[in-house]
């Protein structure tokens, strides 16, 4: 099957101790492994200032993982086990292999014109050949 | 518009522009508080009844883009500065929802997302913005309105 890559990006209360979440991302890496996943990279991002108000809280500590799975069903499992941690109050879950696809397949053609044509690189905006489908209308 | 409904009973085939405001007004007066009831009503009977033409809907007080429309003859002016789509200035191939501080340009104070005509992006950057600006409020990097 296609290998589908996710971003996970989950907030947990600010007073939360830092083995609380280290706990909670070991139970996410726990599951991920089970379902046949793989956790490509965990960043903390530290205590941050919520935009609005989530249970209550102005702050949050918003951790950010990067996963990559075969099966789409792992991604409702690691739902789930957020959902039920008190810890976590907010979660957000993006899929982003079609759009890495896309942004590869944008980045080698404007490689693949460069190099044809070098020196109309330089006067891009208004080149023709319709670049990324007509930027400057 | 309620304005096109109003008219026809009053001077049949007034156009929704410059209605003749004689033999409106009278009529009006007694239409105007028991058939809207609401704001609209005292905006009326006034100066902005030119603006019923294409940019028609409230043409009263309107919020951005009030400076450089100058004096508004019932068209706004398009890409007032000429302005060009960053994104496709920049080459990005793909806008990232987690950073905020780039998504804020193209942000009101309020919470707002702006529209192309004022920040002058592309269609197809237009789209990518939009649902990175909504991943970035799902997820508390962005507000979703002023107050909140």
């Amino acid at each position: 099957m296609e290998h589908r890559t996710y971003d996970l990006i989950f907030i947990c209360r600010p007073a939360t101790p830092e083995e609380e979440v280290t706990k909670v991302v070991s139970t996410l890496e726990g599951a991920t492994a089970e379902k046949g996943g793989k956790i490509e990279k965990v960043e903390k991002w530290g205590t941050r200032k919520l935009a609005y108000r989530v249970a209550k809280h102005r702050e949050g500590q918003y951790v950010y993982l990067a996963l990559s799975s075969t099966q789409g069903e792992m991604i409702k499992e690691l739902e789930r086990r957020l959902k039920v941690n008190d810890a976590v109050i907010k979660y957000l879950t993006v899929r982003t292999d079609e759009e890495l696809k896309r942004q590869r397949k944008l980045t080698a053609k404007r490689e693949r014109r460069l190099a044809r044509r070098p020196r109309k690189a330089a006067a891009a905006p208004a080149a023709p050949g319709a670049e990324q489908g007509g930027a400057s209308a | 518009m309620t304005e096109e409904n109003k008219v026809p009973p009053a001077a049949g085939d007034a156009p929704a522009g410059e209605a003749a405001p004689g033999s409106d007004a009278p009529k009006e007066g007694a239409a105007a508080p028991a058939a809207r009831a609401e704001g609209v009503g005292p905006r009326r009977e006034g100066g902005p009844r030119r603006e019923g033409g294409p940019g028609g809907r409230g043409g009263g007080p309107r919020r951005e883009g009030g400076g450089p429309g100058g004096a508004r003859k019932g068209k706004r002016q398009f890409f007032r500065k000429r302005k060009v789509c960053k994104f496709c200035v920049e080459r990005l191939d793909s806008i990232d929802y987690k950073r905020p501080e780039m998504l804020r340009e193209f942000v009101q104070e309020r919470g707002k997302i702006l529209p192309r005509r004022i920040t002058g992006t592309c269609s197809r950057h237009q789209r990518w913005l939009h649902t990175a600006i909504q991943r970035a409020r799902n997820i508390a990097l962005l507000p979703f309105g002023a107050g909140l």
